[in-house]
């Protein structure tokens, strides 16, 4: 009798504990929760529980059929075939169908709408046609290989076409999908809440509820999942680990992010437009000391210009530090003692992690082989105009940036940012890097057809790369996360991204 | 009476147009493009010129000015070039809880402050006064910003007296609403202080002991009263300070204002909040004074106002 009461017992608790919200303390509040329009991470995180996209890209870097049951290509590559997932409905209890992917497609990429991510398939998908209730084919002018790692972007979410036909501009805060949540409440500046969608067609979560709070101040964020108020907390500055590691209730979980640092160089401007001294102040900086000094640890060397997970990285090697190489290459450039160079580092300050503490480390290491640099900052808003500047008016010599390639695929982290025809403004190719071999391994890993193709493509493209040195080569971040112990299963996801649709919470039995 | 708040109101609309322009173009010189800031690091140019052309920002800014201006007066503020909401829906999301703030800060500042001033004015030189005026300086001293880390580190993580930040009961705002005080509290103090002691010196004063009223009578009614016109003035124009304040206690306690949406609006170059926000602000901040100077009638009578 006793052990059936425990029993009981223990069923009801384990019950109480599912049943409990799950609260996350994020840096900010979502701007919009309409999916083409959501810009920021703490927006699609929240947008990615409510609305799914066809494909999704795993924390482990695959690139999967989700809404999408299966897919086909045409033989020469230009026709995309979607069969759809049956019998799923929206959480207004529509119907997810061809015509409700059409319309959101269509949807993300119309000027009216005016979706910063609608570069995703415009002018690469020509056509959207419905063939029957559950298929879709996308026709294409030409080939596009990642066209699949871009409809995992969480831009590409399928909402229900009745609820924005509805709803009009209210949509943004009322957001319709066929998630494994459905949206609750949002009290501006305060939280979103989610609620369980019971009817959920894949695996249903354990939590029934999910709030997001909106909290800048770092230092508030680590007291709430301190005191329990919230369960993970983002964002854990270097210097509050090991307080927050020392209590037992809270472990400080480092996830990989699909996020690169580096120092780009003005290549059209003294002195940087000599590859010599590029390679110089390469092997000038100690990258090792400075992911372990200035990031605690919380980083990764960069051995290529993009972070491994993603396809098509595959690791170049990095330029050893050797200050006595990179004073014989300043000197091979005419610069000297009598003769030092003297460079600007532009650098953000409180964009990223340690930012401006790393651009100060990279100063004192430069000036070790002679290269005397001033640093300039500017705030974000102010720094992003000037690294924009058209090549005529561009006063950058170098400037320290980073680059999430959150599709998973190569391509949106290399043709965006080395490709000629990305050049400044009209583009992320803001040293004015030019090399047409280049451009021409980067146009035909865009239509090649076969991965393996593609990935030894990426890997000679990176090699030339690596060789030109476009950049100072600095780390990938990682992101630190506070998570309180009773909460098992929940991801950080390397596109910084946090996905709860898999946490529980333990039972005390098992913690 | 009633011609002198006519008139006050009407001194009102040049200084609001004042404000507007000195906003419109201060976001404007500031560097920084709004949709690039949106569209993201990586933005197409057809996205930039597509979200440039959907807010106006293609045009010369005196065509924008022109047309923001013809809107304001029609009653309408734009919208969010971020969340894409009216900015007037945005303002009315988020002032009701700054309001709650400085209200809560006012009161705090006014319960503790005035009371202190007085009994250390009361008391000169005693134990008391030093204690309070020490408590002034160090109030007056204090980075806001360091004294609500620390109220939440002590009262919230330590003791679990208050929850951490956020809104939702009373519990909620006294954190920051004593955080938000302490400057006020501590210029009220000594404001209230040396008025009273400089009243307390009055002959009017002594005459008033000399015909043996009671203490507290002679305080209170005769001494205070005289006391209080500056202080009025003082609180009046804090609250101003407070409404600035606001921006730093609410970003620390995670709090809903109209200073978190501020904030986030101008690195966001969110123009149309900005501006929004701001001419708020300056309402706000010329009906209080409106209403301090017709306090002073209230407490003084020789004040009048034709």
């Amino acid at each position: 009798m006793r052990k059936l009461l425990a029993l009981l017992l223990l069923g009801l608790s384990v019950a109480l504990a599912q049943g409990r919200t799950l609260v996350i303390a994020q840096g900010t509040d979502p701007t919009t929760l309409d999916a083409p329009l959501a810009t920021d991470s703490p927006s699609a995180t929240v947008v990615n529980h409510v609305v799914e996209t066809l494909f999704e890209y795993t924390p482990d870097g695959k690139i999967q059929p989700l809404l999408v049951e299966r897919y086909s290509f045409s033989p020469d590559r230009r026709v995309l075939t979607l069969f759809l997932r049956k019998g799923i409905k929206f959480h207004d209890g529509t119907d997810f169908n061809a015509e409700a992917v059409k319309f959101n497609l269509e949807r993300l990429i119309s000027p009216e709408l005016a979706s910063a991510f609608a570069f995703l398939l415009r002018g690469r998908v020509s056509a959207f046609e419905v063939v029957d209730s559950h298929t879709l084919r996308l026709r294409m002018p030409e080939p596009f290989a990642p066209v699949l790692a871009h409809l995992t972007h969480s831009s590409t979410g399928i909402q229900s076409p009745a609820a924005i036909r509805r709803l009009g501009a209210g949509y943004r805060d009322n957001p319709v999908g066929t998630g494994p949540y459905k949206f609750d409440r949002w009290q501006k500046g305060q939280f979103v809440e989610l609620v369980r969608n019971d009817e959920y067609w894949g695996k249903k979560p354990a939590i029934e509820r999910l709030r997001f709070l909106a909290v800048p101040e770092a230092a508030t964020r680590m007291a709430l999942v301190e005191t329990g108020q919230a369960h993970v907390a983002v964002r854990v500055p270097p210097q509050d680990v090991q307080r927050l590691n020392a209590r037992p209730e809270i472990e400080v979980v480092t996830t990989p992010s699909v996020r690169t640092i580096f120092f780009y160089f003005n290549h059209t401007k003294k002195p940087f437009d000599d590859i010599r001294v590029r390679r110089a102040i390469n092997h000038a900086i100690n990258k090792e000391e400075i992911v372990r000094f200035v990031l605690g640890g919380f980083g990764r060397p960069s051995d290529a210009p993009i972070s491994p997970g993603i396809f098509g990285y595959t690791r170049v090697g990095t330029y050893e530090y050797n200050p006595e190489l990179a004073r014989q290459l300043l000197a091979q450039a005419g610069y000297t003692a009598q003769n030092p160079l003297r460079i600007t580092i532009h650098s953000p300050n409180g964009r990223y992690l340690q930012d401006i503490r790393v651009t100060e480390a990279v100063q004192s290491q430069l000036r070790a082989v002679g290269v005397q640099a001033q640093i300039q900052t500017l705030e974000w808003g102010a720094y992003l105009a000037a690294t924009n500047q058209p090549r005529e008016r561009n006063e950058i010599q170098m400037a320290m940036l980073g680059w999430g390639t959150v599709t998973g695929d190569a391509d949106y982290g290399l043709y965006g940012l080395f490709h000629s025809s990305q050049q400044a403004p009209n583009g992320f190719n803001r040293g004015f890097y030019t090399n047409p071999r280049l451009d021409r391994i980067l146009d035909q890993a865009r239509v090649a057809t076969n991965p393996q193709a593609r990935q030894q493509l990426y890997r000679t493209a990176m090699q030339i790369i690596y060789n030109d040195v476009p950049w100072v080569f600095l780390h990938s971040e990682q992101q630190v996360t506070a998570i309180r112990r009773e909460v098992q299963g929940f991801v950080v996801h390397p596109t910084e991204r946090l996905i709860a649709s898999g946490a529980s919470f333990r039972t005390s039995a098992e913690r | 009476m009633s011609t002198y708040i006519v008139r006050r109101l009407l001194a009102v609309l040049p200084t609001l147009l004042g404000v507007l322009l000195a906003v419109f173009l201060m976001v404007r010189l500031a560097p920084g493009d709004p949709a690039q800031l949106l569209a993201g690091e990586f933005a197409t140019p057809e996205a930039l010129a597509e979200i440039r052309q959907r807010f106006g920002l293609d045009q010369p800014w005196h065509v924008q000015l022109g047309l923001y201006l013809a809107k304001v007066v029609q009653g309408d503020l734009g919208e969010s070039v971020r969340t894409r909401k009216p900015v007037a829906y945005e303002l009315s999301t988020y002032f009701p809880n700054t309001l709650q703030l400085t209200l809560g800060a006012m009161t705090v500042a006014l319960l503790v402050g005035i009371p202190a001033g007085i009994l250390a004015a009361i008391r000169p030189g005693t134990v008391f006064d030093l204690v309070a005026m020490l408590g002034a300086l160090v109030g007056v001293s204090m980075p806001v910003f360091w004294f609500g880390l620390m109220a939440i580190l002590i009262f919230a993580v330590q003791l679990g007296w208050f929850p951490v930040a956020g809104t939702g009961s009373l519990w909620h705002l006294v954190l920051p609403a004593v955080t938000l005080s302490t400057g006020t509290t501590a210029i009220l103090a000594r404001m209230t202080r040396s008025a009273m002691l400089e009243v307390l010196s009055q002959d009017y004063i002594r005459t008033a002991r000399a015909k043996g009223l009671a203490g507290r009578v002679v305080i209170f009614k005769h001494a205070l009263r005289n006391a209080l016109i500056p202080v009025v003035t003082v609180a009046g124009l804090q609250f101003g300070t407070l409404l600035e304040g606001a921006v730093i206690t609410e970003t620390v306690f995670a709090w809903p204002g109209i200073g978190q949406l501020l904030v986030g609006s101008i690195l966001a170059r969110d123009y149309p909040v900005v501006q929004g926000a701001v001419l708020l602000i300056a309402v706000a901040f010329i009906l209080i004074n409106l209403v301090v100077d017709l306090l002073y009638g209230a407490i003084d009578p020789r004040i009048r106002y034709d």
